[in-house]
């Protein structure tokens, strides 16, 4: 997706809407990509993300101090590397203003880092503005917002989002197994997927790895137009 | 500008006395104002922990260490001397200043004097306002309260304000903002000047490692605390008329 070393950020501030099999499906991708991404997991106690990734993933209690110094210092002190990092819901606004009083985009910056947002706009019209207020965050160099065919989106279909495809609900239980690995899938191991789940998440997973794959260009562009 | 005695005292230990001298040293660091500091918790300054190459320790009921500091105010060329009393003792400080007629040399236009009274979250903490209330004449008096700690301060309602705040009616009140505990302790252990904190510089000025979160509240409560020293009239004179 992008050629230096950047910061993947999942963002929603609605639950249940697909965030972390975004930020799953981003893992996946920087790891069929030859890279070797670190995930933060903020949602604790649980760490949803680090079920799948356990090597790779800190876990990041995000509303206490060492939370936080665990995540952004963490960051800061391994430049060189792609993080990926899911929030949830209740740390969104929170993690955005400790970002802003801490003027951490800059200085992850000055550290080689690119910053990237995704933001799972859904249904409800809060969704939108919340994405707008996010946008806005300075600093941020790909703002990314997704759609989720799954739970429905507002985003109008020219914005230009990262769509994640409607899949079959079997499907959906199935990939939701800790031990399933999208990038084996990719790689040739179905898993025991058989017959219309298997096309399906074929067409899913060329959707979304594609459309990731095309932000490599947008974020050049915005960069670009950012000098 | 004539030199600047500053007076830093409070009724009590641990109500954020020396937190607010360090605070002081750092922002006139910042707008590169020359300090001179002493520090009367004989023999174990904390102050001068801090700021080690501008602070001495002094015994303030010694009649020599007296003279260190008032013998030397315009002849030191440095613009700010801030004594650091020793917890509990400021009335008895302020006391052993008039006696020895420094209040009345700052009222005569020697030098300019302020005092900043840390106030804690007490009653306790007000009733040394009526105390030391008797020597204020002439001299900035500003009041800070300490939130430093991240207790939970009594709010002053009008009353309890009138009460305190009627026989000193030029005081002003200024507000310590807090600082994550975590982030102050860790400057503690540091050793270092807030700035130096900031700047990720160790005490030997090399490069340290401290915490890039710790290191960005730190920053933030320190524009915090300069914004309440923006609104101290005598410090901004200093600042506007000592710029080094």
């Amino acid at each position: 997706m992008a050629t230096g070393s950047t910061i993947y950020i999942t963002a929603s501030d609605q639950n249940r809407n697909g965030k972390t099999l975004l930020a799953r499906l981003i893992v996946d991708y920087l790891l069929l990509d030859g890279k070797d991404p670190f995930v933060l997991d903020t949602d604790t106690p649980d760490g949803p993300l680090r079920q799948f990734f356990p090597g790779r993933t800190k876990l990041a209690e995000f509303e206490k101090m060492q939370g936080r110094m665990r995540l952004f210092d963490t960051i800061l002190a391994g430049p060189g590397r792609d993080y990926v990092v899911d929030l949830p819901q209740r740390h969104m606004l929170d993690f955005f203003k400790a970002v802003e009083e801490l003027d951490f985009f800059a200085e992850a910056k000055r550290n080689g880092f690119r910053i990237m947002v995704f933001f799972v706009v859904d249904r409800i019209v809060a969704s939108l503005k919340t994405a707008k207020a996010i946008f806005e965050v300075p600093g941020i160099d790909l703002f990314v917002p997704v759609k989720n065919e799954n739970v429905g989106s507002l985003l109008p279909p020219e914005e230009g989002a990262l769509v994640l495809p409607a899949m079959p609900r079997s499907l959906a239980i199935a990939v939701a197994d800790r031990r399933f690995s999208m990038r084996n899938f990719v790689l040739g191991d179905d898993q025991g997927l058989e017959g219309a789940d298997k096309l399906a998440l074929n067409q899913f997973l060329f959707a979304v790895l594609g459309g990731l794959n095309g932000l490599d260009s947008e974020i050049s562009l915005a960069q670009l137009r950012q000098r | 500008m004539k030199p600047t005695l500053i007076l830093v005292g409070a009724d009590k230990g641990g109500v954020g006395k020396t937190t607010l001298s360090r605070s002081l040293l750092d922002y006139f660091a910042r707008k590169n104002v020359l300090t001179r500091a002493f520090d009367t918790e004989n023999p174990r300054g904390s102050l001068r922990r801090f700021y080690p190459s501008i602070t001495e320790i002094i015994d303030l009921g010694n009649v020599a260490h007296q003279m260190k500091i008032l013998d030397t105010m315009d002849t030191a060329n440095v613009p700010v001397t801030l004594v650091d009393f020793k917890a509990g003792n400021l009335s008895y400080s302020l006391d052993l200043f008039d006696r020895i007629g420094v209040l009345e040399a700052a009222r005569n236009g020697v030098f300019n004097i302020a005092l900043m009274h840390v106030v804690g979250p007490s009653i306790a903490s007000l009733d040394e306002i009526g105390e030391i209330a008797k020597y204020l004449q002439g001299i900035n008096y500003v009041v800070a309260r300490n939130t430093i700690n991240e207790t939970n301060f009594f709010e002053w309602d009008e009353v309890t304000h009138r009460k305190y705040f009627s026989a000193i009616p030029k005081a002003q009140e200024i507000n310590i903002p807090k600082l994550n505990e975590m982030a102050y302790e860790q400057v503690d252990l540091a050793g270092v000047t807030f700035k130096d904190f900031i700047d990720n510089h160790a005490p030997s000025g090399s490069n340290a490692k401290f915490s890039f979160v710790l290191r960005g509240y730190v920053r933030k409560w320190c524009t915090e605390i300069d914004a309440e020293f923006a609104r101290v009239a005598i410090l901004q004179e200093i600042v506007n008329g000592h710029r080094a």
